[in-house]
Order: structure tokens, then C-alpha cells, then sequence
């Protein structure tokens, strides 16, 4: 009965709340980018499911669906940067373009950018 | 390889200039799966897109590993046991809007497109056929689509202990918003 309770539980929870977990890296936004675009498959290897807290400038944000940001970090490049993605129910208030920013995010791999998902703001 | 031809489709952009390609890395794409059981939806806020407005043409990219779920496990089983991320971490869509005179690129409105091109997912392409609106703004287009696919035609397997749990037919969402830089 207690295995299925706890069965339950794990099945219920939801994605964890960053704020409260230890980051895996902690890099800057132009450090991480430049891994990826160098070898991608060892920067897969090292840091996707990884929290990693990434500390750099926002280029643009965007809004998405159901509420989510997506907040761009500038690189050395002009085509790729580090994309972080903010669920709905984040406190994203008072960010802009031109901000200095750390934040912690999940990384999920690299598409054109560098993509952080599950993202929390740690401070600006 | 797929990656750099999708950056060379970009890059071919920035060194036209014409603002025939219209792009975004900030497009949307969920699913919903419905049965009595369970609903189990995700969302990917992670898309990039390219647009050609003059021939039509457009490509989607997703990371599998991008999509949200609601729940912490699922995400897990979608990602290691259905779409095996680690393996094929990638999906991609490339094909054309069949009615492109349908739509005056020139003159805000909203149009309704078809599309078909190759759909991408762990490993398999198929040919996939799609209704859809796009919507030209001032600086901006909008493109948004709804069709169905079963994961079955992907070679996806799905055991037979949760079989009840996820539905044959999947709902696919899709909402762009283009621009010429990127940003909305």
C-alpha cells in the first residue's frame, strides 16, 4: 500500500523547482554557447538534463505560449545564443533587454542555440 | 548535417537581406493526447522556423528533449522509453505551402494555407498534409496549423501496460510568429 502511495506520489510530481536544487555548472552565457558550438556532442554529453546556471547579457526576450519567456542571452555570436525558456508560473517582472542576468535552467541541448528550459532568475 | 544545412538557410538570409526569409526561434508546438484514462499534453516554447516567402517554403526544428510536460515522469518516459531523445534528439518538418498564391504576403489579413512536406520524428520521415492560417501583419507573419499524427507510423512503441494511456492519434499544435530578425 505505501509502495503505491509513494508510486502515486512520484507519478504526480511535477518538474522540480530549481530555486531550491544545486546547479551542476556554473558558466557564462559566451563560455557555454562557445562549448557547444565547438564539439557538440561531448557539450551534449556534459551538460543536457544538467542544471546549469548561466550568467550573461539578454539580447531579446520574447513571449511564448501559456505565459512561458523566452529570455536570449548574447555570445560571441550573431546567429546563436543561449535561449532560456521561463514556465508560466515564473515571477519574470522587470527584465530587459540590455540587463545583466544569472539564471538557472535545465539545458535540453543545442538546436541553433543553446536551449535552457524550466528556467528561475537568481538575480539581476 | 541537418543542423548546419538549417544554418545555412539562415546565414542565406543575413547575406540576402531581401526579406524573403522570415524567421523565428521562439515558435511553439504542443501535443495533446486524449483518452478516457488520461489527457497528457506538452509544450516545446523552443521552435525555430524558417519562412520563404517567395517560394514557400518552410522548416521547423525541435529539441524532443524541449517539450514540457506536467508531470516530471512523463517527461522521463517520453523522453527515454517513446522517443528515445538521447538517440534521436532532434525532429524537423520541411516542406511548402501547396496554395502559396492563396496569400498576399503585401496586404495584412488572414489566409488559409495547405502544406505538405516531411515530417521527422526518432528516425522515421513521413509525408504529412496540413491545414493551416497564416497571418501577415506590419512586421510580422503568424502562422498556425492543427493535424494529427499517430505515433505508430514513427516506429514509437508503445507498451502494452499504458496502451490505455496514450491515444493512437496525436493532436499537434503549431503557432509561429516570423519576422525578418528573429525577434518578435
Amino acid at each position: 500500500m505505501a509502495g503505491i502511495i509513494t508510486g502515486i506520489h512520484f507519478y504526480n510530481l511535477r518538474s522540480k523547482n530549481l530555486l531550491k536544487e544545486k546547479p551542476d555548472f556554473t558558466i557564462t552565457a559566451e563560455e557555454l554557447q562557445k562549448e557547444f558550438e565547438s564539439d557538440e556532442n561531448a557539450s551534449t554529453i556534459k551538460f543536457v538534463n544538467k542544471i546549469v546556471e548561466v550568467t550573461g547579457v539578454i539580447s531579446s526576450i520574447d513571449k511564448g505560449e501559456k505565459g512561458a519567456l523566452n529570455v536570449a542571452l548574447k555570445t560571441e555570436s550573431s546567429l546563436s545564443s543561449v535561449i532560456c525558456t521561463f514556465p508560466g508560473n515564473t515571477v519574470t517582472s522587470g527584465l530587459m533587454a540590455g540587463q545583466t542576468v544569472t539564471l538557472r535552467g535545465e539545458c535540453s541541448g543545442f538546436l541553433m542555440d543553446v536551449l535552457l528550459n524550466n528556467c528561475v532568475l537568481i538575480s539581476k | 548535417m541537418k543542423r548546419l544545412f538549417f544554418i545555412l538557410i539562415i546565414t542565406g538570409f543575413f547575406i540576402q537581406a531581401s526579406g524573403q526569409k522570415y524567421i523565428t526561434k521562439n515558435g511553439y508546438i504542443g501535443f495533446f493526447s486524449h483518452t478516457p484514462v488520461e489527457d497528457i499534453k506538452a509544450d516545446n516554447n523552443q521552435v525555430a522556423s524558417v519562412l520563404d516567402i517567395s517560394t514557400g517554403e518552410i522548416v521547423f526544428q525541435v529539441l524532443i528533449k524541449s517539450f514540457r510536460f506536467e508531470k516530471a515522469l512523463m517527461e522521463e518516459h517520453f523522453n527515454e522509453n517513446y522517443m528515445e531523445s538521447e538517440k534521436y534528439p532532434r525532429a524537423t518538418f520541411t516542406g511548402k505551402i501547396t496554395n502559396l498564391s492563396a496569400v498576399r504576403f503585401s496586404s495584412a489579413g488572414v489566409y488559409e494555407v495547405e502544406v505538405e512536406g516531411d515530417l521527422t520524428i526518432h528516425g522515421a520521415t513521413k509525408k504529412v498534409k496540413a491545414k493551416g492560417t497564416i497571418e501577415v501583419a506590419k512586421e510580422t507573419i503568424a502562422a498556425s496549423s492543427k493535424f494529427s499524427i499517430d505515433p505508430e507510423d514513427y516506429n514509437i512503441n508503445i507498451p502494452n501496460v499504458v496502451r490505455n494511456k496514450i491515444a493512437k492519434t496525436i493532436e499537434i499544435t503549431v503557432n509561429m510568429k516570423y519576422s525578418t530578425s528573429g525577434n518578435q
